[in-house]
């Protein structure tokens, strides 16, 4: 099994490779003259202020954590989608009732309107 | 040295690496990135014992979403590491038995007679065999107790989340398409009937 | 076809008589150097592909719009992909100040890298596939949902606000819609019954043709699939990302360059990935549509399994770029209420009838693999 691997893991250095190439290349050929107002970072016009890092609306955490849990959801489904036809009719109670559960969790995510975006 | 000892070690050492840097980093941000190669490099290691799903798995939900919802906190919260550290050397002491009491843990499970010397060989398998088939015959039949119960801590953590971050702000606007889609011309025009009249003459 | 290149390069190295030489060092590395001829030979024509899809698009984008396009460098402006990226490799590197160098400099590594990679597990014909491992859709999950971390490295190391914006709204769009992708999957797994692409594809080989594709007992699947795979490569109507009228390009405002041109070509590479694997998973791979039908199979048979591929591929790319050109773009609101409360549950409702439907007589796409 591992076997199959090798190619995989040599596609992957060789994709990070083809990323670093042309960037080392492209220090290496291309001009660089900078001065302070080409360095600061870009901000319509007038003089950047306060720091780029700001704090976030609380909505986009709350998008991450129910992505982790709806993934871990996914993560469940994938071994039982491939052997539905040997695990039968058992198996797809078996899911069903994984499903209505986080379902519910579902709904009532809905119903508190944590999907709002305003 | 075959390939797949050479493999095992380098990965190894990234982890430990990485590890290190997770705790020796002074930016949050950056411990966090070392977080996701520490996992990434774990993934490999799992995939060198032919744990084909978890390895994947790891990848696919530790590396593709919590590390990101880490990334997403310590990016955009602000930490002010100055007040972290204040107190440090005064729970040190308790750190440290921690720590002490965790490694005489890893040294007693390790060098137990039920591990010692089990150097096994883990079971070489042949290219077409399934990991992730084997582990569905099993999770969704003979473990089903504890795959339902998986939801049911699934369904706790969606509830938590909602209820830990939620907050409801005041003078947000909504758009309500099912309102807006019902609207009906008579309810947005009014047309009103005027009579005509002639306009008066104003060139005298 | 080991052999066949192992023979050429013997014929080659004859004419010098080194053969026996050259060989005593190369043995012992051959398979690595097989497998980097391989890697050569799917990467090679896929950067040519992804030039040559900025191109394409420039070009049918221009015509729908009633303009000319590229037309200056060479012939109808085929060498402008060739020249632009000349350009872009003589540009200025500018690094912001404040910000994090080394983050900022291997953040659109970060996406290209991903979106090669998972093309390790993609099957072109029937064994014709760099590696053929049993979890290959996951695989290309696990890469898929890699690229985002090379958004919010560049957001947040370019130090500058729009970048930040931009790189926060990308990364909760690409992670919202890599929900419905994943449950449209589920869909195909039950269909196929494995998660090795090539018994994907394998699986919807009939005597019906087309018709034994997937797209048509998943068909919202596929629709799902398809606007899904549009949000995770942040391409229009789903650019809310780049949102020039906003916030001027958003991640990679402050890459010049390179490191511009970098990102640009993963974002391409993605979308011929996507493209791949709709035809891979939808719409039969390398599977003649006619196959079966009387007449018509018949005298397509010859077609060799690659063209259809092909073919399947630039028809999906053409409807990314025609998207582009007919739809406006979606507001952050309503982009996330598509996917969290269109996508998500409609998705999840198709799993459980999918489920069902092979619980009783009438599923009538069961791999020939299974029946037996």
């Amino acid at each position: 099994m591992l076997e199959n691997y090798f190619p995989v893991l040599l596609f992957i250095i060789v994709g990070l490779a083809i990323g670093v190439i042309p960037l080392l290349l492209g220090w290496i050929l291309a001009p660089n003259r900078p001065d302070d107002a080409k360095l600061s970072p870009y901000e319509c016009g007038f003089e950047a202020f306060e720091d780029a890092r700001m704090k976030f609306d609380v909505r986009y955490y709350l998008v991450a954590i129910l992505f982790i849990l709806f993934d871990l959801e996914i993560a469940f489904l994938f071994p039982w989608a491939i052997v539905l036809q040997e695990i039968g009719m058992f198996g797809f109670v078996s899911m069903m009732v994984f499903l209505s559960i986080l379902v519910v969790g579902f709904i009532y995510e809905w119903k508190k309107g944590a999907l709002e975006w305003e | 040295m075959n390939l797949e000892t050479l493999m095992f070690y380098l990965l190894s050492a990234l982890t430990v690496f990485a590890a290190l840097r997770v705790i020796t980093s002074r930016n949050p941000v950056h411990a966090a990135l070392f977080l996701v190669l520490a996992f990434f490099s774990t993934a490999g290691i799992w995939m060198l014992l032919e744990a084909e799903f978890l390895a994947l798995t790891l990848v696919l939900v530790y590396v593709g979403a919590v590390m990101v919802l880490f990334l997403f906190v310590v990016m955009m919260l602000d930490i002010n590491l100055e007040r972290l550290r204040v107190g440090f050397w005064k729970w040190f002491p308790f750190a440290a038995i921690l720590a002490v009491v965790l490694l005489v843990e890893m040294v007693m499970v390790l060098g137990s007679s039920s591990t010692a010397g089990t150097n096994v060989n883990v079971a070489k398998h042949a290219a077409d065999y399934s990991n992730t088939k084997e582990l569905g015959r099993l999770i969704y039949t003979e473990y089903i107790y504890a795959f339902e119960l998986a939801a049911v801590l699934l369904l706790v953590a969606i509830i938590a989340a909602i209820a830990l971050t939620l907050r409801q702000r005041s003078g947000t606007k909504h758009q309500v398409q099912g309102d807006q889609i019902q609207v009906r011309s008579k309810d947005r025009v009014r047309i009103v009937s005027m009579p005509s009249v002639a306009r008066p003459d104003t060139r005298k | 076809m080991e052999a066949q290149v192992l023979h050429f390069f013997q014929w080659f190295w004859d004419l010098f008589g080194l053969w026996n030489v050259v060989w005593s060092f190369v043995e012992p590395v051959w398979p690595l150097i097989w497998n980097l001829m391989k890697i050569v030979a799917i990467v090679a024509p896929l950067m040519i592909g992804v030039a040559y899809l900025t191109y394409a698009e420039r070009k049918i984008l221009a015509y729908m719009q009633v303009r000319v396009g590229p037309n200056r460098v060479g012939y109808y402006g085929l060498l402008q992909p060739i020249a632009d990226g000349i350009k872009l490799l003589f540009k200025e590197l500018i690094v912001p100040i404040r910000s994090n160098k080394l983050l900022f400099a291997f953040a659109p590594v970060m996406v290209l890298a991903p979106a090669l990679a998972a093309w390790a597990v993609v099957p072109f014909a029937d064994g014709m596939v760099l590696a053929n491992i049993n979890a290959g859709l996951l695989f290309i999950l696990a890469m898929t949902s890699i690229g985002v971390y090379g958004v919010i490295i560049a957001g947040w190391s370019s130090n500058s606000k729009y970048a930040f914006l931009g790189a926060m709204r990308s990364a909760a769009q690409m992670v919202s819609y890599e929900l419905p992708m994943g449950f449209a999957l589920v869909c195909v797994l039950l269909a196929a019954q494995s998660m090795n692409l090539t018994d994907i594809v394998m699986g919807q080989q009939s005597n019906a043709g087309m018709l034994g594709w997937y797209f048509v007992p998943l068909f919202p699947m596929f629709i799902v699939y398809l606007i899904s795979g549009v949000a995770e490569t942040n391409r229009a109507p789903f650019d809310m990302a780049e949102g020039e009228s906003e916030i001027v390009a958003g991640f990679h405002v402050e890459y010049s360059g390179m490191g511009f041109a970098l990102f640009f070509l993963g974002e391409y590479a993605n979308m011929i990935l996507i493209a791949g694997l709709t035809s891979l998973f939808f719409l039969g791979g390398w599977l003649n549509p006619f196959h079966g039908w009387m007449l018509v199979g018949a005298l397509t048979e010859w077609v060799p399994g690659i063209v259809w591929l092909l073919g399947k591929m630039f028809f999906v790319l053409f409807l990314f770029l025609w998207f582009r050109a007919t739809f406006p773009r979606y507001r952050y609101d309503q982009l996330m209420r598509l996917g969290w409360k269109v996508l998500i549950p409609l998705t999840l409702v198709w799993v459980v009838v999918v489920a069902a439907w092979m619980q009783t007589p009438y599923w009538l796409w069961t791999p020939a693999s299974v029946q037996g």
